[in-house]
């Protein structure tokens, strides 16, 4: 079966990419990051628990939720456009200022259009990334067809 | 009749969103799965047929209109564009998918559709529909692949060994293109400093030939290989004839004719001194196409085989209108480049109605091999008729659309003194007549061979009518433009002036540049032979 270290990896690091991921998707409007690469940062996690805990496991953890995702994002996107046209025209910036104790957080449709990038692009990622995984495990359990595979 | 500019963002938003609203029931059980997601996308076509035609209808009034998305001005932001000939291809490709959709209905099996069929139709939909409206040169390459992701997978929807083959084909020969497409994107930013369509325009004047040269070959590439023109057509016919029928019909309808569509926009608005100074390459390309596309139909065992070749040979014809775009003759400037509009409507009407009816046969014989089909036509009266009218009609027979766009084609040609792919193109259209009433005979005529079981789940006669009924609209279309002809040439002659006016459409797109900006639009560069002054419209 999978292995125990990987599973331990698995176990720590997994959230800790998905707080990367989040991290860079927050800072990307400024600085290098944004919503493509968060979600590429994020189907990362997924595939760690792909390799640690295999695809069926993780097909039936996520696999439901992978297609509405990518409509969830698609639709944030195009919601974040429609906004602009309050302001004037399709895509339009639109800023809010919240106040947090000292800190200030500017919240912006741009962010709003990236949300729904990393989405389609989580979506898409993981949606691939199970689809070859599990073509690879049916390959390997072909030959041997039972247990006892060392490696 | 008025329009606020932000309407030229539905052609993209509409589709995208009855798609997304499509996609959120993916994880529903299959029968409502596929239920909701064919509502919304046949809410979906309908609403972007509406809106195209609205669009039309304006864009015919002599109406241009442009968006800068996000209301940045133009050369920094996106661009999107809307002119008769925009109008025309929106127009076009949303009665396509429309007229499709019903047969579509009646015979995709249930695991491509709960596989996501339906909302595919839409992502490809918004994918053509930005291609046609984009105004920038990356958002251009953009859309291309969008278009090319969502057909790759309505390509391989249903995963046999020869889709994935062909699937990776297509996809491997297309990416080539788009690269060329960026390549070109790329060395145009880095010598023009600007990817604004109406900004390239004004600066290309001023680039060194070589520069111009460059650009332009990246570019015909990059569309040729979309275009399936020669020598770049060979993901065409090793992938068309491997997905469902009603994808391929959709292909035909759509794909190549977005590359077409990029060549007659970018042309005439960059570099139309090109088309002429080229003119003897665009020739050569065009009647290579033609021949070879024709002559390879008549080596093909199967229905799609054989009408994916001829999408290839028609596409020739295309090229060869946009050869004579800029060439002076009797009729005018750009009379060429009408000519080639109506033909590209023609043939999406004939080739869709052609593979519609093709694909019906398949899907009822359970085969599309042409020596295991024949006398189909006591079996199958009516679809016999359409697809001989539309096979008449693409080899170029009066009363058809065929008819109008070849002899205006041909008077053009010899007009402009371009008589051998003249007489090319009269063979050619006289070895197509030959191929289609092969092909006419082996499916329809001869001795009956024995009947196949139905490949779908829907009864026949439910069948016959939801797939009967879309080729008949399309031959009826096709019959209506050879009889109304004068008509439909106003139409597209309206959409190659505002094509070939490149002043008009830099006023629209940057209504603050400089007088001597426009004025270096109308003096064409030294190398140049003949003046650009159809400017001002024929």
């Amino acid at each position: 079966m999978t292995e125990i270290y990987l599973r331990l990896v698995d176990l720590i690091l997994t959230p800790i990419i998905m707080l990367i991921a989040i991290m860079l998707f927050l800072r990307g409007h400024d600085l290098p990051g944004g919503g493509f690469i968060a979600g590429l940062v994020f189907a990362a996690a997924i595939e760690l628990s792909i390799l640690a805990r295999g695809a069926e496991a993780t097909r039936e953890r996520y696999g439901p939720w992978l297609a509405p995702l990518i409509g969830v994002g698609l639709g944030v996107a195009v919601v974040a456009g429609l906004i602009g046209i309050y302001g004037g025209g399709f895509f339009r910036g639109m800023w809010v200022e919240l106040y947090i104790g000292a800190s200030k957080l500017k919240l912006g449709t741009p962010q709003l259009f990236d949300l729904g990038v990393m989405l389609v692009v989580i979506g898409m990622a993981i949606t691939y990334l199970l689809r070859l995984s599990e073509a690879a495990e049916a390959a390997t359990r072909t030959p041997t067809a039972g247990e006892g595979g060392q490696s | 009749m008025t329009l606020h500019p932000t309407v030229l963002a539905l052609p993209v938003a509409l589709p995208l969103i009855f798609g997304a609203l499509g996609m959120l029931f993916q994880s529903a059980r299959p029968p409502r799965r596929v239920r909701v997601q064919q509502a919304f996308t046949g809410i979906g076509l309908g609403a972007n047929l509406v809106l195209a035609l609205v669009l039309l209808i304006y864009a015919l009034n002599g109406g241009r209109l442009a968006y800068q998305m996000g209301l940045w001005p133009a050369p920094f932001g996106i661009s999107v564009y809307l002119d008769a000939l925009t109008a025309i291809m929106l127009a076009m490709v949303g009665l396509l998918s429309v007229v499709i959709f019903p047969f579509a209905l009646a015979t995709i099996d249930a695991e491509r559709a709960r596989a996501g069929f339906f909302p595919m139709m839409l992502f490809l939909l918004m994918g053509a529909n930005g291609a046609f409206i984009t105004g920038d040169l990356f958002n251009l390459y953009v859309f291309y692949e969008v278009l090319l992701m969502s057909s790759f997978v309505m390509l391989t929807l249903g995963g046999t060994p020869s889709q994935i083959n062909g699937g990776i084909r297509y996809v491997v020969l297309n990416l080539m293109g788009s690269m060329m497409l960026l390549l070109a994107a790329g060395i145009t930013y880095g010598t023009l400093g600007t990817l604004n369509m109406a900004h390239i325009a004004v600066r290309m004047g001023q680039a060194p030939y070589l520069v111009q040269a460059v650009i332009a070959g990246l570019l015909l590439i990059a569309f040729g290989a979309k275009a399936a023109t020669f020598p770049l057509f060979f993901w065409l016919p090793s992938s068309y004839h491997t997905p469902h029928p009603v994808v391929t019909a959709i292909f035909s309808g759509v794909l190549t004719k977005v590359g077409m569509y990029s060549m007659f926009r970018t042309f005439p608005l960059f570099f139309p001194w090109l088309l002429n100074d080229w003119q003897p390459m665009l020739m050569t390309v065009a009647g290579l196409t033609m021949v070879i596309g024709v002559l390879g139909a008549f080596a093909q065992p199967t229905i799609r085989r054989l009408l994916s070749f001829h999408i290839i040979s028609q596409i020739g014809y295309m090229v060869m209108g946009l050869a004579v775009a800029m060439t002076p003759s009797a009729f005018g400037v750009g009379f060429g480049l009408a000519l080639a509009i109506l033909f590209l409507m023609h043939n999406q009407l004939v080739k869709t109605a052609l593979l519609l009816g093709g694909g019906a046969v398949e899907l009822e014989m359970g085969t599309g091999k042409l020596n295991e089909l024949g006398g189909l036509v006591k079996q199958m009266p009516v679809q016999a008729t359409l697809f001989l009218v539309a096979a008449f009609s693409l080899a170029g027979f009066p009363p058809t659309s065929g008819f109008i766009g070849k002899l205006g084609l041909l008077e053009v040609t010899f007009s402009a003194g371009q008589w051998v792919i003249a007489a090319v193109s009269i063979v050619v259209s006289l070895l197509t007549t030959m191929s289609m009433i092969r092909l006419w005979q082996y499916v329809f005529w001869g001795k009956p061979h024995r009947a196949q079981p139905l490949q779908h789940g829907r009864t026949p006669h439910q069948a016959t009518l939801m797939t009967t009924a879309p080729v008949a609209i399309l031959v009826a279309l096709s019959l209506l433009i050879g009889v109304a002809a004068q008509p439909a040439l106003d139409m597209v002659q309206v959409a190659a002036n505002q094509a070939i006016d490149r002043a008009g459409y830099v006023q629209v797109v940057n209504p603050e540049l400089t007088a001597t900006d426009l004025k270096s639009l109308q003096t064409p560069p030294a190398t140049s032979a003949v003046q650009t002054g159809a400017d001002s419209g024929g």
